[in-house]
């Protein structure tokens, strides 16, 4: 059941490579999941097919039953792993879903015209608009969208067999949403070929650091953050390093968060403020005096921000060099 | 579970989309959220990921758009229904409710002034009609409020718009005839027409007057302060023309170091002369002057203190010069009178000219100066034609030219049935109209004076702008400079 998302990996270096991955995933995802279609009733199935529109798209209730189960069994109905869904859980977890997208997106991984006509009628100009936005350039925009039209049309072919991404659309996001995040992941595919040595320079600042902190403090430090970040929330995690890293605004980490802007500040300056102090704990619990330490994360508290910016740097970038160094 | 990620395998689109989209489980979320937390590229797919700002403010226009568009039709004609109902509900309501209108109203009632039937000679009729039509400046209210000058010397100082207002509460209904001009023979003179001749004596206006004045002193809840020279009475009142003196008096403490002056020009008949032109030169020798009003009446303020000497000037009088001290703060009254020329026993007038010809300067000039207040014209058009009082008008034949107190001239072809404002071709401001010395001193059949130099001898009228230029004119209308 363990099925692997599709992969932007950094150690695959294209797209393409990405997409092929997941052709015999996704092919084995439908032959695992026919045995269990009877789990679909045949009255519920007839009445989401109506309701999805499938039929003027050319789908058949068989075809679409059986994408309704495969969606259910991939994502245990929305339960936890583990847990065995009843007939209620699993008939609200279908009727959740967006189920006309739903039917589009297969319609045109199976290659039905009508379904295609219709996709291309609603996602075409969006799809564009989308990643010219993604880009920032009408002409990039252009080419990332036409690029993955290609893919989602099913040009790539593997053993024999035609294959689409759309085949891994749920239906439980919208389908635009779903194929911006597509378009999201071909642009950071090509933001890693195109600019890594760009990226590497971004942690330039970690050098001076280094610099300035000798370097077992620098260890300890690093050995200080993870142990800290660990022990902070998921959410407390991601804004520190959206905010430090990233370099977002707050408004871009609210968006993300779906919260207030004033929300994500608070829980910026909370994680902040918990993070030196566990920072400071750390480096005295390690043999630091209380000067050493708060000379080590910056005494001015004005300096504390950009130096857990370096710091995280260093701590995010530790794994990375570490991961590389071994391989 | 696909949700446990590992270093280096990351969540796919389906994945981020629902994450993005909020449809993601909370433990969804939180792996998500932790998976971020480490991944810079899933990190910078999610950011990617969010719609632009500018297309989401238009993703939302179309909402608006459909709230307008959907409730627009529905809500206006139901707001437009309901300020309807109210209109007509304030309409409906009884009016009973406000107070009846005439309670609140104060009702000012006029006083009714019973005029003789005797005070015009039935042989009259005609002239009066005439008269009545001639622009002559009737001003009762100034009429009044130089008596006011008078007795109540506390009321000088507001502006003459403002005596005109009080006054005109006090007898709005009073139609004056206020028969002035500047011609030069003076009431003295005896020599007029029976008609004219015989309204001042005979009116009973000085008494009339007299009671206007009381209650004018009532509204205004100023108690008639006893003067030295007693203005109680018209008897009084004549000594006190006669007085002719200088009289100080202390003016309100409006203003602490100017002075001013005020008073009244009247010749030796008691009759007040317009159109004066009243000239005060203080020792560096700058002027103000002014012109006295329809009633004679001038008002010079706002003049530091010091010694002045005061000069009037009129047409067919002798000029007088008095000097004056000015004290801080103090309005000084005048009353000087002037003295007719020389040419007032040469005029030779005939009774019927004189009925015809009241006002004309060429026929006598016998009221000339003369205050002829609330003469009887009941029923007769007689009013200032041109909204400001009139101060000075003269005649030559059917034409008549009148100068209002604003400077503006006004010409009438037909004895004053029609008037036409004559555009200025001069600059500044008129202040005086009068007759050319060829026409004004002597009868038009004779003229004696060879004073005056070929060019001027078709020219019929003077006018003299405050800047001392002199302008004639044969019609009245078209001007030349001298």
């Amino acid at each position: 059941m363990d099925i692997p998302p599709a992969n932007i990996n950094q150690t695959e270096p294209s797209g393409a490579e990405d997409c092929t991955a997941s052709v015999a995933k996704g092919a084995a995802v439908e032959m695992e999941l026919g045995p269990e279609s009877r789990l679909l009733p045949e009255m519920l199935g007839e009445e989401l097919w109506q309701a999805a529109g499938a039929e003027p798209i050319e789908l058949s209730k068989a075809e679409f039953a059986e994408a309704l189960e495969a969606i259910g069994a991939k994502d245990n109905f929305g339960l936890d792993p583990g847990k065995q869904p009843n007939g209620r859980q699993r008939e609200l977890f279908w009727r959740a879903l967006h189920l006309q997208e739903l039917a589009i997106a297969r319609g045109c991984a199976l290659g039905r015209e009508s379904a295609w006509r219709r996709f291309l009628a609603q996602y075409r100009e969006p799809l564009t608009r989308a990643a010219v936005e993604m880009t920032g350039s009408v002409a990039l925009g252009e080419e990332l969208a036409s690029a993955l039209y290609s893919e989602l049309f099913g040009l790539t072919e593997r053993e024999g067999k035609r294959w689409s991404p759309l085949l891994r659309y749920s239906g439980r996001g919208s389908l635009m949403g779903w194929l911006r995040a597509i378009l999201a992941q071909r642009r950071v595919n090509q933001y890693r070929k195109i600019g890594r040595e760009t990226e590497l320079g971004e942690i330039e600042p970690a050098a001076r650091v280094s610099e300035q902190i000798e370097l077992k403090q620098l260890e300890d430090l690093r050995a200080a953050i993870k142990m800290t970040l660990s022990a902070a929330s998921a959410e407390e995690r991601f804004v520190l390093s959206a905010y430090y890293l990233d370099q977002r605004t707050l408004h871009e980490i609210s968006r993300v968060l779906r919260v207030h802007e004033a929300t994500v500040s608070r829980k910026l300056k909370r994680a902040t403020e918990h993070l030196r102090k566990e920072l400071l704990r750390t480096l005295r619990g390690r043999g630091l005096s209380r000067r050493a330490a708060e000379e080590a994360l910056g005494i001015d508290p004005r300096d504390v921000d950009i130096n857990l910016r370096r710091l995280l740097q260093e701590s995010a970038g530790g794994p990375n060099s570490n991961k590389e160094r071994q391989e | 579970m696909n949700w446990n990620f590992q270093l280096g395998i990351h969540p796919d689109a389906d994945q981020l989309s629902v994450f993005v989209e909020g449809a993601a489980t909370s433990r969804e979320h939180e792996q998500m959220l932790a998976h971020l937390a480490e991944c810079a590229e899933c990190r910078k797919a999610v950011f990617f990921m969010q719609p632009h700002e500018e297309a989401q403010r238009a993703a939302r226009t179309p909402v608006k758009g459909w709230i307008l568009g959907r409730l627009l039709p529905v809500g206006l004609p139901a707001a437009a229904l309901a300020c309807g109902l109210v209109a007509v509900l304030i309409y409906l309501r009884p009016h009973g409710a406000a107070p009846p209108a005439s309670q609140q109203v104060a009702s000012l009632r006029k006083p009714e002034v019973i005029l003789p039937p005797t005070a015009i000679a039935p042989s009259a009729d005609s002239e009066m009609d005439q008269r009545s039509r001639l622009p002559r400046g009737v001003a009762p209210v100034n009429d009044l409020s130089r008596r006011d000058n008078l007795k109540l010397p506390t009321v000088n100082l507001p502006s003459s718009t403002g005596r005109q207002a009080a006054a005109r509460v006090a007898a709005p209904e009073t139609t004056t005839a206020n028969l002035s001009a500047n011609a030069p023979v003076g009431h003295a003179g005896g020599s007029a027409g029976g008609v004219i001749g015989r309204i001042s004596p005979e009116l009973p206006l000085n008494g009339r007057n007299y009671d206007r004045l009381e209650n004018f002193a009532k509204l205004q809840q100023v108690p008639a302060p006893p003067v030295a020279q007693g203005a109680a009475s018209q008897n009084s009142l004549a000594e006190k023309k006669d007085l002719g003196g200088l009289m100080i008096e202390r003016a309100p403490a409006q203003d602490k170091t100017l002075a001013g002056v005020s008073g009244r020009i009247t010749d030796r008949s008691g009759a007040v002369v317009a159109g004066v032109t009243v000239m005060l030169r203080d020792a560096s020798g700058n002027t103000r002057g002014t012109t006295t009003g329809a009633d004679g009446s001038f008002n010079l303020t706002g003049l530091p203190a010091g010694r002045y000497e005061l000069t009037a000037t009129a047409s067919g009088f002798k000029t007088i010069e008095q000097s004056i001290e000015l004290n801080p703060s103090q309005l000084a009254m005048m009353e000087p009178v002037l003295d007719a020329g020389k040419v007032s026993e040469t005029v030779e007038v005939t009774s019927a000219a004189a009925q015809l010809q009241t006002e004309s300067a060429n026929v006598g000039q016998v009221i000339t100066g003369q205050v002829v207040a609330e003469v009887p014209v009941v029923g007769r058009e007689v009013g200032a034609p041109f909204g400001l009082p009139v101060t000075a008008t003269v005649s030559h034949g059917k034409r008549l030219i009148s100068l209002d107190s604003a400077g503006n001239l006004f010409l009438s072809r037909n004895g004053g049935k029609k008037w036409k404002k004559i555009n200025p071709q001069w600059a500044g401001k008129a202040v005086r109209i009068e007759l050319t010395p060829s026409y004004s001193n002597e009868a038009p059949a004779k003229p004696e004076n060879e004073t005056l130099g070929k060019a001027n001898e078709a020219a019929v009228f003077l006018l003299t702008t405050d800047s001392g230029t002199a302008w004639t004119s044969k019609d009245g209308a078209h001007w030349r400079k001298q």
